[in-house]
C-alpha cells in the first residue's frame, strides 16, 4: 500500500481512488490581534462558509481578551476559523485564522509547519496588537506579508511609518487590504505566494 | 494531544502510518499524531462499501469524505477537537477505509516550488 521510491503519490492509510490520487493540501495562516479582520478575510475568500475548529491547550488561560477562549478546569479550548479555496484539480488551499497573542504560540508551531506563509493583518488604529505575530514569523523564518486593514479613519497612514513601528524587514511586503473584498484579499494572497517563491530554493 | 495509536501493524506487516517516509528525496510527514490539520482524507472503495456497518461517527467521516475533507473539516463536522478527529481518522486510514493525502514539502520543510507556482497560477485565475 505504500509508494515505491520515486512514486509521486503522497498519501498514507488506505488506497486512494483514482480521482483522489493526486490530491494535495496547502495552508496559509491569517494572523493578527483580536478584531483585526481575520474571520472577515477568511469568509471573503472561502468557497464554503468559514468553519470553526478547536484545539485544546493544557495550561489555564490567563486572559479575557478573546471571546473565543472558553476556560475549563485545566484545559482551554481555542477556536480557530478556517476556510477553503480549491486551487486546481488537485490542490486545495486552507486558510487558518489564528489568535494573535503570544500565549498561543504553542499552537502556531504546529500550524506553521509546512505552511506557504502567513498574512499578518494590522488594524491601523491598534498597530501594536500585531507586533507579536510579526515577531513570531520573523523568528521562525516563515514568509509573511503585512496587510493593513482599511478600517474607517485610517486613510493617509504612511506605510513606512508602519514598517518602522512594527520592525517589518525591508524585504517583507506591506499592502493595504479590505478584508471584506474577495479581490482585495486575493491580491494579498498573490503577494504572499510571490514573496514565498523568492524565498524558495 | 499525546494519543499515540500509530504503531499498530497492518495485516501485510508494513508500517501503516510511519512518522516520516522519504520518497525520492522528499520528506512527507505522515498520519498519526503528526497528521497536520490540513491533511486531506478521501473515502476508499473499501470504506464506502463498509460504511453502513461502521459506528456512527466513523460512518459520518467516510461518507463526508466522498468529497475531499481536511482534518480540520472533519473536526468541525463532528464538533470535536482536532486531536479527537485525528485519532478517528488514523484508525479509519489504518483499516483502509480512508486515504490520507499529506502535504508535499521539500527538505526545508516548506511547500515545494512547483506547488507554490501552481498556487500562484490558481490565485491569478480567480
Ligand atoms: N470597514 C471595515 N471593517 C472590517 C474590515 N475587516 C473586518 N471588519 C469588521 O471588523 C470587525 C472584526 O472583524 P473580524 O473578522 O471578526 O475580526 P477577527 O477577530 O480578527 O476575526 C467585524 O465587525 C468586521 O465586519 C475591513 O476591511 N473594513
Ligand atoms: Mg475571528
Amino acid at each position: 500500500m505504500d509508494s515505491e521510491p520515486g512514486d509521486r503519490r503522497v498519501s498514507a492509510g488506505g488506497t486512494a481512488t483514482r480521482e483522489a490520487r493526486d490530491l494535495l493540501p496547502l495552508k496559509i495562516l491569517i494572523a493578527g490581534g483580536f478584531g483585526v479582520g481575520k474571520t472577515t478575510l477568511v469568509a471573503a475568500l472561502s468557497e464554503v462558509p468559514p468553519l470553526s475548529t478547536e484545539q485544546q491547550m493544557t495550561s489555564l488561560s490567563d486572559g479575557v481578551d478573546d471571546t473565543s477562549i472558553v476556560p475549563e478546569k485545566t484545559t482551554t479550548t481555542v477556536a480557530m476559523d478556517f476556510g477553503r479555496v480549491t486551487v486546481d484539480d488537485s490542490l486545495v488551499l486552507y486558510l487558518f485564522g489564528t489568535p494573535g497573542q503570544s500565549r498561543f504560540w504553542f499552537m502556531w508551531d504546529e500550524l506553521a509547519r509546512g505552511a506557504v506563509g502567513a498574512v499578518v493583518l494590522v488594524d491601523l488604529r491598534r498597530i501594536d496588537d500585531s507586533f507579536a505575530a510579526i515577531d513570531y514569523f520573523e523568528n521562525r523564518g516563515l514568509p509573511f506579508v503585512v496587510a493593513l486593514n482599511s478600517f474607517p479613519g485610517t486613510d493617509g497612514v504612511d506605510v513606512d511609518v508602519v514598517r518602522d513601528a512594527l520592525a517589518v524587514p525591508a524585504r517583507c511586503p506591506i499592502r493595504y487590504v479590505d478584508a471584506r473584498d474577495d479581490a482585495s484579499c486575493t491580491d494579498v494572497l498573490i503577494t504572499l505566494v510571490e514573496h514565498s517563491l523568492t524565498r524558495s530554493a | 494531544m499525546t494519543v499515540d495509536r500509530r504503531q499498530r501493524a497492518h495485516a501485510d506487516g508494513g508500517r501503516v502510518v510511519p512518522n516520516y517516509a522519504f520518497t525520492a528525496g522528499r520528506t512527507r510527514s505522515t498520519a498519526g499524531t503528526d497528521m497536520p490539520i490540513e491533511a486531506l482524507v478521501t473515502a476508499t472503495d473499501t470504506g464506502l462499501a463498509k460504511a453502513p456497518g461502521l459506528p456512527p461517527e466513523s460512518r459520518a467521516i467516510v461518507e463526508a469524505s466522498t468529497v475531499p475533507q481536511s482534518l480540520a473539516e472533519i473536526g468541525a463536522l463532528l464538533d470535536v477537537p482536532i486531536g479527537v478527529a485525528r485519532v478517528l481518522v488514523s484508525d479509519l486510514a489504518a483499516e483502509d477505509h480512508l486515504a490520507v493525502h499529506l502535504p508535499l514539502v521539500g527538505p526545508d520543510g516548506r511547500p515545494r516550488r512547483e506547488l507554490l507556482e501552481r498556487l500562484l497560477d490558481g490565485l491569478r485565475a480567480r
